[in-house]
């Protein structure tokens, strides 16, 4: 176990922000850690890394208490709390060496390593200040793993980026899972980031945790499989399909047939649009972690 | 101690990086040749005047006005004046990184806060020193330079006469002590500064507990001599204590550490309202 929690929680003035958090991370996981804005995410955040102190409730690295381990921990732990915020009158280079310099033990190469990964060696000598806010973001991760972490925290990592930039980061991040196996603690109020992201997520809303797991499996339990289906006639495929008792729901869109049915069903549903003459362009299953999350929630202010 | 060593030397770069930084020593950089240039040409007033007042009493040959001279009189200064350029870089040691939002990556480093403050202490004091040295420096050597050298003629409770040589041990040992007396300025500001995040507040804080320190201090009432061992603007005058005869030692040193304990006082409470500050920014 990488990182768990035990009953975390913190309290500002009447309202728990964090409300008895069990979270369980293990290693290589690329974790989400999902919810709307307000959830209590960036302050579960910024406990973990003794930012600001909780209430109750405790919490480990490695198997180790925090209480026991101290901030040394930190050495194999890489962090980007929000926007990152650098010395803006500094270079990007002499922000890095700083950071590296406190981190321990961390030789100058790696430095020139980090920039490359991030793409950002051929800036690495100009002020923070002339950086656009995709490469502050990009030189944000580069400080996350100048140390080798084990593990990296990120929170909302793609906040006020433009879509390639978002591109850009997400591919970032299943670079250090997949090519150097960081385990990654991803903050996010964005779906499809999570969905297209992680292998599991906890969900969390008003401080507590709603649901934890592996993404695939949490959908597949919860039957929250979209078959989206192409074909010749998609209107007369619809009022066909609409008909069929095993069909749970039906719905169209720019011609995409969109059908809710049983991952078991999907071999049933080609044979019948085939027998009844249509020309099948494509059947491709989707997940929606967008309905199972709302789904949830919704649950959840019952 | 590794780590606090590196912390208070990333901390010199931070202050020496900023363009605050530079505007005391660009400030004293001009105006103390400006001073000295003007001396040479038109005269020194005040001193002239005290002179001629006993010149019914003493005969003095040749003149008596020289740079070390000027150099005494400027270090009144260093009671109001010189504190804002002190206050300018200490009140956003700390305040700024807050409003800056960089303690969000500085302190998820293995470092602790307590080296972190403490390195930011040591940063500030460095700082204190290169600029009241900077101005002894400047001001010692520029009045030589331009007004010229020789005796140094100071009032003590009567006239005291300290040949060059003496008169530059004695400037010495004032800008070291000068340098203690804005340290407890700096150190006052720098806990304001962990408390607040904008560095305005500092400034004023400082300067607006300076004022009315003073004020009380300079009151000739006998209630308010009570306070006075409290207020740290009572040992202010300590810089120009070396210009005696004898050098008062013990009183020095009493001063020194009362200075000093206003110094460790305002630094424990600065570390442990930083250790205890949470970062929401």
């Amino acid at each position: 176990m990488i990182l768990r929690t035990k009953n975390l929680s913190k309290r500002f003035g009447n309202r728990w922000a964090v409300d008895g958090l069990n979270l369980e991370v293990e290693k290589g996981q690329i974790f989400g850690f999902l919810g709307p804005n307000g959830a209590g995410k960036s302050t579960t955040i910024r406990i973990l890394l003794s930012l600001i102190k909780p209430t109750t409730g405790e919490f480990s690295f490695f198997g180790k208490d925090f209480r026991k381990t101290g901030r040394n921990v930190y050495a194999k732990i890489g962090a980007l709390v929000e926007k990152p915020d650098f010395y803006q009158f500094l270079t990007a280079r002499r922000n890095l060496q700083m950071l590296a310099g406190l981190s321990g033990g961390v030789p100058d190469k790696r430095i020139d390593e980090v920039l490359e990964i991030v793409k950002l060696a051929d800036r690495a000598d100009d002020r923070v200040k002339s950086y656009s806010h995709g490469m502050k973001q990009r030189l944000g991760i580069a400080q996350s793993i100048l140390n080798h972490p084990e593990i990296i925290i990120l929170d909302e990592p793609t906040n006020g980026l433009d879509p390639e930039g978002i591109k850009e980061i997400r591919k970032l991040i299943l670079r250090l899972a997949g090519d150097f196996g960081i385990t990654v603690f991803l903050s996010s109020h964005l779906l499809h980031e999570i969905e297209q992201t992680c292998s599991h997520v906890a969900i969390i809303d008003n401080g507590k945790l709603v649901v934890q797991g592996e993404v695939h499996d949490l959908l597949r339990k919860n039957d929250f499989y979209i078959t989206e289906v192409l074909v010749d006639d998609p209107q007369r495929a619809m009022s066909l399909l609409e008909k069929e008792i095993w069909i749970q729901k039906i719905t169209s869109g720019d011609g995409v047939l969109k059908i809710k049915i049983p991952a078991e069903s999907r071999p049933r549903l080609t044979q019948f649009l085939v027998e009844n003459g249509f020309a099948v362009s494509s059947v491709i299953p989707r997940t929606s972690l967008e309905d199972y999350y709302l789904t949830l929630l919704n649950r959840d202010m019952k | 101690m590794t780590l606090l060593l590196k912390a208070t030397w990333y901390e010199i770069i931070k202050i020496a990086s900023k363009w605050r930084t530079y505007i005391g020593f660009i400030t004293i950089a001009i105006l103390i040749p400006v001073i000295m240039f003007l001396v040479r040409k038109y005269g020194f007033g005040v001193q002239d005047n005290a002179l001629n007042s006993m010149k019914g009493s003493f005969v003095f040959v040749g003149s008596l006005v020289n740079g070390l001279i000027v150099s005494y009189f400027l270090m009144n200064v260093l009671w109001v004046h010189f504190p804002f350029f002190i206050v300018l870089v200490a009140g956003d040691v700390v305040s700024s990184e807050g409003a800056a939002g960089t303690f969000r990556i500085w302190l998820t480093r293995p470092i602790s806060r307590f080296q972190v403050i403490t390195a930011k202490f040591i940063a500030t004091f460095v700082y204190t020193a290169a600029i009241v040295l900077f101005l002894g420096l400047l001001s010692v050597g520029l009045g030589m330079l331009i007004v010229g050298g020789g005796d140094l003629f100071v009032f003590d409770k009567g006239i005291l006469i300290l040949s060059q040589g003496e008169a530059l041990y004695r400037f010495l040992i004032a800008y070291l002590l000068a340098v203690c007396v804005q340290m407890t300025v700096a150190s006052l500001c720098f806990l304001f500064s962990s408390l607040t995040s904008n560095s305005v507040g500092p400034i004023i804080g400082t300067y607006a507990t300076l004022v009315v320190m003073f004020i009380l201090s300079m009151l000739k009432i006998d209630a308010l001599k009570v306070i006075h061992p409290y207020l740290f603007t009572s040992y202010f005058d300590v810089f120009f204590a070396p210009f005696s005869d004898p050098i008062p030692w013990q009183e020095i040193a009493g001063d020194v550490g009362k200075l000093g304990i206003f110094i460790l006082v305002f630094y424990l409470a600065s570390a442990i309202s930083f250790i205890r500050k949470e970062i929401t920014t």
